[in-house]
């Protein structure tokens, strides 16, 4: 039975909806616009931050299916890593987009080539790297190592691209993370609690498109293999 | 010391090739399905089919160069008290393989290649070894012309030497006798009694009628 | 592990030999590092580019060769294998992290060659001056190595696929930019820059190269066989 039909599958789909409309509302009702930044811009963050955060939850999803994949080569892992390769890659572009949008009314420029940004688009080149690297291959089982190998290389290239390079250079994006920990900078408990529940919500639904999109992939490969017969 | 250990007694043991229920596809393609067979020290497997049946692919996943789709492939091991599977990793030790789908480097010479492979499967007395081997296909070791130079023929006889040079219990050949003149194929058909006398295993992949004698058990790919 | 030693060598020296015979890897890196050098002078020249803007500027621009150039040549070692159809011989034949540490080592060679041909024409040619040579030799050292060990796995992995020349470069280009951010940077800070920018540059470059090595010589083994 499918996690879609399942009595507690329906009831946390419902749970989800409820959860991001409250969290939607609170968004753009409920807490004040933040002081430091321009107008109501502030209030991006609550969905900027959480796709940028999915981003890199969906790289690890990848990354550790791909270990599985290596370890166990089990097909199913090489469905999870590709499908949350490919999610990964529609939050990031979600994510610099929605970063972009604040550029402009914040700094306005669409594009600064700050460190963070620079970061983003290297990953989102990682990744459709990784799909130009499956499309080449006709073997679906050297084509599941290969891109299994490429995704742990390009995984741990990105704690350095989100971590260190940041760090290291001056950097236009406001440290979000440092102003909600020490509640200045404009961002009060209101805030880090709508963008608590944001994470929260996104993260779920991420995993419910996941769990979906596996189960469709698993469905077409085997429809697949029953063509060939 | 404890790898040429293992090697050596792999050479000395006898290896079976089991393989069940073997499928490979390629995206769209299916090359074969269900294919099942073993063979046995001192036999000889055949595989037989039409071109394009896959008798190529089916030897790389035997070889394990390649894994399959569906199936499993097993190679086990007479020197091993529990008969017990030999791990992947290991397979390329006990296997000597002769395919047109596998080349020799031919920007060196006949005794260079088999120098770089004697070193790189840290064989002993590598010198007179590789010198012994050409001698035995019938090359000249002294001739230092390079592979790109020889006759299709000399570069068959090249790749035997290099099959044999670990003197390997399973041997996989796919087509050994094209490109070989009459007095090659009478060599190689000695050779290969030779070395199914001395016990070892041999997959032959063939479509030669003269070949096809060599043994009885055969996989036939539908192709 | 002399044994190890003794097989990564051997497949160091069959490269080596019919490199010098063939010359294929040496004459594509070369040329195509030169042409762009070339390009660049030509197009930029010494003293289109003002005092400030130097250090930063020129890092660029040299790396940018030698990143082209690298691209246009590193995966020589592996694709070559697969063209001539001789990788599944060496398979049956070599162990694959031997295998790995022989190729790592040729592509080592191969951009320390590169880097020694082009940074001094660079830097002749462009007028750049390098305020600690040391320094610049110990950056290029490590950025260097990095870069083969990037380089050496992605070719592993393309010489399989089907379109191996682009790909090549879609492949290793993400990998790569991290660590042609962190050498930029390092360059300009030997180049009369802000030298504070050295030492976390080296000290990034160290550990990425450190991390990516002990990857890649687990990953070897599953993208080789």
């Amino acid at each position: 039975m499918s996690p879609g039909t399942t009595v507690l599958g329906q009831a946390a789909r419902w749970l989800l909806l409820v959860w991001m409309c409250v969290v939607i509302w609170a968004a753009f009702f409920v807490v004040h616009p933040a002081e430091g930044f321009k107008g109501q811009a502030s209030r991006i963050v609550f969905f900027h931050v959480p796709t940028a955060w999915v981003a890199t939850l969906a790289f690890l999803v990848s990354c550790v299916a791909s270990v599985l994949y290596l370890t166990r080569r089990r097909k199913v892992d090489d469905i999870r890593a590709s499908v949350s390769a490919a999610l990964g890659l529609a939050f990031a572009i979600m994510a610099t987009v929605t970063g972009s949008i604040f550029a402009k009314i914040e700094w306005n420029s669409f594009w600064n080539w700050d460190p963070r940004e620079t970061s983003i688009t290297i990953l989102l080149l990682m990744y459709a790297a990784y799909f130009a690297l499956r499309g080449s291959i006709a073997d679906p089982e050297l084509r599941g190592t290969l891109s299994a190998a490429y995704a742990i290389l390009a995984f741990i290239a990105v704690p350095f691209l989100v971590f260190v390079v940041p760090r290291i250079y001056w950097s236009l994006h406001p440290d979000v993370i440092g102003q909600t920990r020490s509640g200045g900078g404009g961002f009060d408990a209101a805030h880090t609690l709508v963008l608590l529940a944001s994470l929260a919500g996104f993260t779920g639904i991420f995993a419910w498109i996941f769990s979906v999109e596996c189960r469709l992939e698993h469905l077409l490969r085997r429809r697949q293999e029953e063509l060939l017969r | 010391m404890l790898r040429a250990h293992a090697i050596f007694s792999l050479m000395r043991s006898r290896i079976s090739v089991r393989f069940s229920g073997l499928a490979k596809h390629f995206d769209m393609r299916l090359v074969f399905r269900d294919v099942s067979g073993e063979a046995r020290p001192g036999e000889v497997l055949l595989i037989t089919g039409p071109n394009g049946s896959g008798k190529s692919t089916l030897l790389a996943l035997l070889a394990g160069l390649s894994r399959p789709s569906r199936g499993t492939v097993l190679h086990l091991a007479s020197s091993r008290p529990d008969g017990s599977e030999i791990p992947r990793s290991d397979w390329r030790n006990h296997i000597g393989v002769v395919s047109p789908a596998m080349a020799v480097y031919d920007e060196l010479s006949g005794l260079e290649n088999l120098r770089f492979f004697a070193r790189v499967r840290g064989l002993p007395d590598i010198e007179t070894r590789c010198r012994a081997a050409l001698e035995q296909v019938g090359l000249d070791p002294t001739r230092g012309t390079l592979v790109r130079g020889f006759s299709t023929g000399m570069t068959q006889r090249l790749k035997i030497a290099q099959a044999m040079l670990h003197e390997p219990p399973l041997m996989l050949l796919d087509e050994p006798g094209s490109n070989l003149d009459p007095e090659g194929r009478q060599w190689l058909e000695r050779w290969v009694q030779d070395l199914l006398a001395t016990g070892r295993t041999l997959i032959l992949a063939t479509n030669d009628p003269r070949e096809m004698e060599w043994g009885s058990c055969r996989v036939a790919l539908p192709g | 592990m002399l044994r190890f030693l003794a097989e990564a060598r051997a497949v160091l020296v069959k490269d080596l030999l019919g490199e010098l015979r063939t010359r294929v890897a040496v004459s594509t890196l070369g040329l195509f590092a030169i042409t762009i050098l070339v390009a660049v002078a030509y197009a930029v020249g010494p003293f289109r580019i003002s005092a400030e803007d130097r250090p930063l500027v020129l890092a660029t621009l040299l790396w940018i060769v030698l990143l082209f150039a690298a691209l246009a040549g590193l995966d020589r070692s592996f694709v070559k294998e697969e063209e001539a159809r001789t990788a599944s011989l060496l398979r049956l034949a070599a162990r694959p992290l031997a295998v790995w540490a022989g190729k790592l080592v040729l592509n080592l060679v191969l951009t320390y060659l590169l880097m020694a041909l082009i940074v001094p024409l660079f830097c002749v040619l462009m007028a750049y001056r390098v305020t600690s040579v040391p320094k610049l030799v110990l950056l290029l050292g490590i950025g260097g190595y990095a870069l083969a060990v990037v380089t050496t796995m992605v070719a592993a992995m393309i010489s399989r696929a089907m379109t191996r020349g682009a790909l090549f470069s879609v492949l290793a280009l993400p990998l790569l930019l991290p660590l042609l951010i962190f050498l930029i940077q390092g360059t300009a800070a030997v180049a009369g820059g802000d030298v504070r920018a050295l030492i976390p540059a080296v000290r990034a470059l160290i550990s990425l190269g450190g991390a990516m090595t002990v990857a890649s010589a687990l990953l070897f083994p599953a993208v080789w066989e």
